[in-house]
């Protein structure tokens, strides 16, 4: 008894920290630039095909292509901000909802014509072993995927904290005007949110296609939970998501536990419309701004 | 904030309005001979089609095109409709031409529980969860024991030749086509349609002029769901066999939005214009391409009007129109 909720806490907290990458990007971006990126999971879908293809291509372990990623999909953000993202910044937020989900339409298409609607496995040598705490069964690579969070996410807690471009990106974020009057280059510094925001998800593909199967058509389902993250977590705030991450990865595994598996998504949705109730306030940065 | 992405409802005043409704009124007739004298299965079929998704398209364009809360998830409405009529027949023997007004109700009380708490709410939360709570609705439907999984549930034939079905269907859905035309056009030019404009265009201050925001925007939902879901109902006789996974098909709801964006959304032209277009461009494509070049096609037109084109094709004659009016008016002769 005591080392089955041993493993359940133990699964539920490395599910977690993955969960909370998948959302801290959509989070930030939407927190401090108030730009509701449907196009998130797609990302996120990308980077682990991006992991897959190095992995069959050129036999790279996805530890590495977790880092390898993070810089490409940070170009393919600057990239999507300066296409897209600049153009609808001031229009009205349907206008950049619209142009956003025609992105993750385009990205999921693109996918499928590229690998099929397949679901896909990225099978590493550590991908079958365990190790054995204390009578706990720890699978090494949902150790390895959560840790490669972890880390990730404490090093945007930190540049977000102490850097100076992490203060002027949270200046930004709480009153764009008036950074803008101080001398923060407000354009250039979303430019690099979103990318940062993208990379996040890139980075996050990889460790989910560590752990977890994966296709182009069921990216949508990532969605589900990096917004499920960000709803409990509020916006903009790197701990408060990382907390939340970690209650959604419990709440799956202790009700994986006593119930079908396929009744566990269940469970998160109406979690979400709970939690929707419940906090009115929700996404009140967004409401402020355009898209 | 100005919003130049929906069109709003001061088009052509006087005659000119009147020409308008004409020309469709003619489109309508001529479709109407077309039915009762063409014999070409094919053409039957695909026009019958087309005025399904004219019927989807006008409903999604009630709270997304004059609301601006844009429903990523049309399919979940439509689906559950298709469901509930296919349900009452299995179960009951009840035949879906009756049951459809009850498919609506089951949608629209769909539409109710997720819209109460999201429209609540403004900004992208309605949006955001109409788009992944498809998975959900398809996950319940997959392990409900009277939806039958993904066995799926059969429907009785009509009994008539495929040649009458079809002819069946294409009048059913040209009427409600018509219909819900008629019933958006008047809603445009009521109380309720300068409310849901008002409300895209800046909710706070439509809040202060005395607009119940919320309660306009749950009714608009609700009959938006309560059509989607009638046509979810007929549709499950049409294609006789109901199955998770084509019934909640995210095509049902990408085709919804793309055909309101390309036509334009807004207006209550812009579902007639965007519906045949996209269905007929997507069939000859459909020949050369696979479905996925189709849709990678398609994202790319969408997200082009988005930047570039506001209010699509209708958008582009408004703008075209205004220009001319503008020209006449600079005339001297004009005095």
């Amino acid at each position: 008894m005591l080392t089955q909720i041993g493993s359940i806490l133990a699964d539920g907290i490395m599910i977690g920290l993955i969960y909370a990458i998948a959302g801290v990007g959509l989070s930030l971006v939407l927190g401090i630039m108030g730009v509701v990126n449907v196009a998130h999971s797609a990302f996120i879908m990308l980077g682990s095909f991006f992991a897959f293809e190095l992995f069959r291509r050129f036999g790279l372990d996805p530890i590495i292509s977790f880092f390898l990623a993070f810089p490409v999909f940070l170009g393919a953000g600057v990239v999507v901000y300066r296409l897209l993202i600049t153009r609808v910044e001031t229009a009205a937020q349907t206008q950049g909802l619209v142009a956003m989900f025609g992105l993750m339409v385009l990205l999921e298409s693109l996918g499928t014509i590229a690998w099929t609607t397949d679901t896909r496995v990225i099978t590493v040598g550590y991908t079958n072993t365990s190790m054995v705490v204390g009578g706990v069964v720890l699978a090494n690579v949902k150790l390895i995927a959560g840790a490669l969070a972890l880390l990730l996410i404490g090093a945007f807690w930190a540049f977000l904290r102490f850097t100076l471009m992490g203060r002027a990106i949270r200046a930004m974020g709480q009153n764009r005007s008036a950074a803008m009057s101080v001398g923060v280059n407000v354009r250039q510094l979303s430019a690099v949110m979103f990318g940062l925001g993208i990379a996040c998800a890139g980075s996050a593909g990889v460790a989910l296609g560590m752990v977890f199967p994966f296709s182009p058509n069921t990216q949508i389902l990532w969605l589900a939970w990096a917004f499920l993250v960000v709803i409990l977590g509020g916006l903009g705030n790197v701990a408060n998501t990382l907390a939340a991450g970690l209650v959604v990865g419990l709440i799956q595994t202790a009700a994986a536990a006593f119930m079908p598996f396929d009744y566990v998504y269940l469970v998160l949705y109406v979690l979400l419309a709970v939690i929707l109730v419940v906090r009115r306030e929700g996404l009140s940065g967004a409401t402020r701004r355009a898209i | 904030m100005l919003s130049i992405f929906f069109l709003g409802s001061g088009e052509s005043r006087g005659w000119r309005r009147w020409i308008g409704v004409a020309f469709w009124l003619a489109v309508l007739v001529a479709l109407v001979l077309y039915g009762l004298i063409g014999t070409r299965l094919f053409y039957l079929s695909t026009l019958g089609t087309v005025f399904m998704y004219i019927v989807l398209t006008q409903a999604w364009n009630i709270l997304g095109g004059y609301g601006g809360y844009l429903n990523f998830g049309m399919a979940t409405f439509f689906g559950t409709g298709a469901y509930a009529s296919a349900i009452l027949f299995h179960y009951f023997g009840l035949s879906p031409f009756l049951t459809a007004p009850l498919a609506g109700v089951a949608a629209a009380i769909a539409g109710l529980l997720i819209g109460i708490p999201t429209l609540r709410l403004r900004g992208a939360y309605f949006a955001l969860v109409t788009m992944i709570i498809t998975f959900a609705v398809q996950i319940l439907v997959l392990n409900l024991p009277w939806t039958q999984g993904a066995l799926g549930i059969y429907m009785q034939p009509t009994g008539l030749t495929p040649l009458g079905v079809e002819r069946l269907f294409y009048f059913l859905f040209l009427g409600l086509a018509a219909l819900v035309t008629a019933l958006v056009y008047a809603i445009e030019r009521s109380n309720m349609g300068w409310a849901l404009v008002a409300i895209r265009e800046d909710e706070d201050a439509a809040e202060i002029v005395g607009v119940k925001t919320i309660e306009v925007k749950w009714i608009a939902n609700a009959i938006a769901c309560f059509i989607a879901g009638v046509v979810g109902g007929l549709y499950a006789q049409r294609i006789m066999y109901l199955e998770p996974f084509g019934t909640f098909s995210f095509d049902i709801s990408l085709n919804t939005v793309l055909m309101a964006v390309i036509g334009g959304a807004g207006a209550w032209q812009g579902p007639l214009i965007g519906a045949p277009v996209v269905l007929l461009v997507a069939d000859t494509l459909r020949v050369t391409f696979t479905s996925e070049v189709n849709r990678a096609i398609f994202s790319i037109v969408v997200i082009v009007i988005a930047l570039f084109v506001p209010g699509g094709v209708m958008g582009l004659i408004h703008r075209w129109r205004r220009k001319k009016r503008v020209e006449v008016n600079a005339a001297p002769e004009k005095n």
